[in-house]
């Protein structure tokens, strides 16, 4: 049966399933692995300054995209922040209802140029403001993994 | 034909190794960054980039000519990703010399980049889906298997034998000894290759480059442009590029006419007409022992078949009368898809300046040809620069 005879059910198109079986190992980068171990082991943001561009990238990065210069100077930025954006998931990533709603949101820390995307929690989505404050919790220091979820989310601060 | 000389004026690359600690983004920033600083200019002397880069799957990253972009350095310019598989490391050049040449652009730096060792078990899974999924998938081959039908076909057709085709990795790992940015340069035997794991015979571990990470950078500009920033400019002379069947199978493996096709198309453009004697140094697309032989024969740079004796007499050796891979190849150098590709470029820009170090040919080479292959097996890509 080809295309240019009407298939009214498909299911007398044959078909079987396959995949493409691979999986990967990821690596953090010079910059993620500093990014990460800070959040870990001393409950540190960090962000790379461009002193030129006046720049601070949060997560940070070995070098300035704009002007292309190797990235130094290392600075701390704010466990708190603004919401510049933010959305409220009902479904997840195979479009199946989430348990929960999930809230997530583009956070500019205190300090830094670029925003962080993360969860945004105990706040009800109708009462988030742009603008409003948050702050990063972090997870118990010896459940960190290094990982950005090493960040459990942002609550509104206060 | 109206297009414009374009040079290559700055070069630059990673090391190749197994697995970095830098991401592609990294990788390809101090790729980037030591070709700009190579010629002395800045990112914002770059009016476009192109980017090669082989199978979104071995980076585990969707869309990875867009996303490693900004380390590239393509934030806010014209920007452009080519992927013609293992040919990607020769085609991409030629990208950026038509956006030279073309007169759209006096600057662009291409950049190649390869991160293989994401791909878990291992990055040959990437490719089980590029065979039909109808009458190959089913039989689970795998790329080794193929080129081991190529090697054998073509070993049978001419009667060459496996110690002939290990002289290949022979040479080129002992010439990694001499790339700083080598990962498997070291000195091995004909024996040592013959009594090497067989993977898929007549293919077995030392024919075979490694899987690696690593990335490559150039400067390309106009020739007003070019005369500017350097002195010993390094002009695309030709450029080919040709695609044969995707179906494997209905052509005889023993011979890679796209690889001819090709090289014809870039010696046209170049005005040789011999190349035996035009061409100074090779670097022929080598990610087997036997592909060297396969390709310098498909560049017409000897009869059919008789490759092999033009290693085995020297004439390919660095000190010979035609280098071929002088850099160490994949085999030596490594093999980070698109990145040794542009490998192969960097390394005729080197030489041809005579800045290659301890792996300068001897003479003043006048002019050299790299070559890669890939795609579905099937397309071949050729420049010739000269100076």
């Amino acid at each position: 049966m080809g295309i240019l005879e009407k298939v009214a059910d498909n299911r007398e198109t044959k078909a079987w399933y396959g995949d493409i079986p691979v999986q990967h190992l990821y690596t953090a980068g010079v910059a993620g692995e500093r990014f990460l171990s800070e959040i870990r082991d001393n409950g540190k943001i960090l962000g790379t300054l461009c002193e030129k561009c006046n720049f601070v990238y949060v997560p940070p990065m070995i070098y300035c995209e704009r002007c292309f210069a190797r990235l130094t100077e290392w600075v701390p930025v704010s466990h708190k922040g603004v919401v510049e954006s933010f959305t409220v998931g009902y479904i997840d990533m195979d479009g199946k209802p989430l348990p929960e709603p999930r809230v997530m949101a583009v956070i500019n820390l205190d300090g830094a140029t670029s925003s962080l995307v993360h969860f945004l929690e105990e706040i009800e989505p109708d009462d988030i403001t742009f603008g409003m404050e948050v702050e990063a919790v972090f997870r118990p220091k010896g459940e960190r993994k290094g990982s950005i979820l090493d960040i459990s989310h942002f609550r509104p601060v206060g | 034909m109206g297009y414009r000389k374009v040079a290559v004026v700055g070069a630059g690359m990673t090391k190749f190794v197994r697995r970095s600690l830098e991401t592609g983004k990294e990788l390809s920033f101090e790729a980037s960054h030591m070709a700009l600083e190579s010629c002395q200019l800045t990112l914002d002397q770059i009016q476009s980039v192109v980017f090669g880069s082989a199978p979104d799957a071995f980076d585990g990253v969707h869309m990875k000519g867009e996303y490693i972009s900004d380390g590239a350095g393509a934030f806010r310019k014209p920007y452009m990703r080519s992927y013609v598989g293992g040919g990607t490391g020769v085609f991409t050049p030629i990208q950026g010399w038509w956006h030279v040449a073309s007169g759209m652009f006096d600057t662009c730096l291409v950049v190649c980049e390869e991160k293989m060792s994401p791909c878990q078990p291992h990055p040959q899974g990437a490719f089980l889906t590029i065979f039909d999924h109808t009458t190959e998938r089913p039989l689970g081959p795998n790329l080794l298997w193929i080129f081991a039908l190529e090697m054998n076909r073509y070993m049978h057709r001419h009667g060459i034998t496996e110690q002939d085709i290990a002289q290949v990795a022979v040479k080129n790992k002992k010439n990694a000894l001499d790339h700083p940015c080598a990962q498997i340069g070291r000195e091995v035997s004909i024996d040592d290759v013959m009594n090497s794991e067989v993977l898929a015979w007549p293919v077995k571990r030392l024919d075979i480059s490694p899987v690696s990470d690593g990335a490559c950078a150039i400067v390309l500009a106009s020739e007003e442009v070019a005369k500017r920033i350097t002195d010993k400019p390094v002009w695309f002379e030709g450029v080919g590029w040709n695609l044969e069947t995707a179906y494997w199978t209905n052509r005889d493996l023993y011979y890679p006419k796209q690889v001819e096709y090709a090289a014809r198309m870039a010696y046209e453009m170049a005005g040789i007409r011999e190349p035996r004697k035009e061409i100074n140094i090779v670097e022929p697309y080598d990610p087997f022992d036997y592909k060297e032989l396969h390709h310098l024969e498909g560049l017409l740079l000897c009869d059919k078949g008789k490759a092999p004796e033009l290693t085995r007499s020297g004439v390919t050796a660095r000190n010979g009368d035609m280098p071929v891979c002088p850099s160490g190849g994949l085999l030596g150098v490594g093999n980070p898809i698109a990145a040794a590709g542009l490998m192969k470029i960097c390394e005729l820009f080197w030489q041809l300046r005579g800045e290659a170090g301890k792996r300068q040919v001897p003479g003043s080479p006048r002019r050299g040809l790299a070559q890669a292959w890939g795609d579905l097996m099937q397309v071949g890509t050729v420049v010739v620069l000269g100076r």
